[in-house]
């Protein structure tokens, strides 16, 4: 499966495992509606379930057309295969709840040099003042400004000895 | 006065010696005359003469006379010894009055003047003692001063050491603090990028390590 799901491509738009599991959804929906249509009465249409961007995006992206069961099974086990083996990295921000925007800028950068099907889950660090905190599945990498700070702490402390820092009453 | 009882003293003997001889004359004339007749009862008739003419001159107003003039006498003796002796005893209470105030001032003067030492003795102690005290003080403040330099020094050291270890906390919470909420995410994309892309190697080979 693995190999057959390095062939798919994810939207930047999905990025964590709640858009996977909404994508999920939808296609369910889809498949449930295709039931329902084909047992209807007469006169009885149900309503075409609405899909999301994400989902058209995807489907358009890998070539699926979502009328079609063979399409549709195809891409839930994607789906499902995705869930279960594509990597998730965890990134902790200092705000509650970054832009869509700068995460796909993220999940787009991820996708190209580390893991074409790569996942973000992210969370809240309120004493980072900048960066990032990201984790893997073994490691721990601290983006943020207090390790940069950290880092160069020594050029601080010779500024002060100096006397070339003062304070700017 | 003296005078007066001896003037009185010398009459009343010239007055007697005068009888005296009168009585002696003319006893001495019809002594002449009888002494041939009654020579033993001239003396009687003599003494009884006396004695008649002593009781006529010593009589009882001569008396009175007499005892009054002794107890003016005494009476003026007793005033003027009176007044002597009060006059003496004016005399003595003055010298007594000046010997006592002069004794009271020498005693005074004495007294003050031990007073006036031990205040001076006193003042010298207090003088020695507060110098020894300041001394004391200034050393012990001295002392004080160094051991408060060296312990601010001390404690200036480790608030250094303690800022320096925790510089860099220290910087990012007045950061968030001070600008915290003005740093946009997306302006902090090209900084994440650039650590993601120096922990790339890392990343990825946890990944596929994981996968």
């Amino acid at each position: 499966m693995a190999r057959r799901t390095t062939n798919f491509r994810l939207p930047p738009s999905v990025i964590g495992l709640m858009d996977l599991g909404r994508l999920s959804r939808e296609l369910q929906a889809i498949d449930e509606f295709v039931v329902q249509a084909s047992v209807r009465q007469a006169g009885k249409q149900p309503d075409l379930p609405r899909t999301s961007r994400n989902l058209d995006w995807l489907a358009k992206d890998n070539g699926f057309n979502l009328l079609l069961d063979v399409d549709r099974q195809r891409l839930g086990a994607f789906l499902d295969a995705v869930r279960i083996q594509a990597p998730v990295i965890h990134m902790s921000f200092a705000t509650t709840d970054p832009s869509a925007a700068f995460l796909q800028k993220m999940i787009t950068w991820f996708r190209a040099e580390i893991h074409p099907l790569m996942l973000i889950q992210t969370g809240l660090q309120p004493g980072l003042a900048a960066g990032c905190i990201v984790r893997t599945a073994n490691k721990y990498f601290d983006l943020s400004l207090r390790k940069r700070f950290d880092q160069n702490k020594q050029v601080l402390i010779d500024k002060l000895h100096e006397g070339s820092v003062t304070s700017g009453g | 006065m003296q005078l007066g009882s001896l003037v009185l003293v010398i009459g009343v003997v010239a007055l007697g010696a005068g009888c005296a001889i009168a009585l002696v004359v003319r006893p001495h004339k019809t002594k002449n005359r009888l002494s041939k007749r009654q020579p033993k009862t001239e003396e009687k008739i003599y003494t009884d003469t006396a004695e008649r003419d002593i009781e006529h001159i010593f009589n009882n107003e001569f008396r009175e006379e007499l005892r009054n003039r002794g107890r003016l006498h005494f009476e003026k003796i007793i005033g003027e010894n009176a007044m002597f002796l009060q006059q003496d005893l004016r005399l003595t209470t003055s010298q007594l009055n000046d010997y006592m105030k002069q004794e009271i001032t020498k005693t005074l003067k004495d007294e003050f003047a031990k007073y006036e030492q031990s205040i001076m003795d006193a003042k010298q102690l207090a003088i020695d003692s507060i110098a020894k005290t300041q001394t004391a003080i200034e050393e012990q403040r001295e002392m004080l001063g160094k051991q408060l330099e060296e312990q601010v020094a001390i404690e200036k050291q480790q608030l250094i050491s303690r800022f320096e270890q925790n510089m860099a906390e220290i910087i990012n919470h007045y950061v968030v603090a001070a600008i915290g909420d003005q740093i946009d995410l997306n302006d902090q994309l090209e900084y994440i990028l650039s650590d993601l892309e120096t922990n790339k190697e890392a990343i990825l080979e946890d990944i596929n390590n994981g996968t």
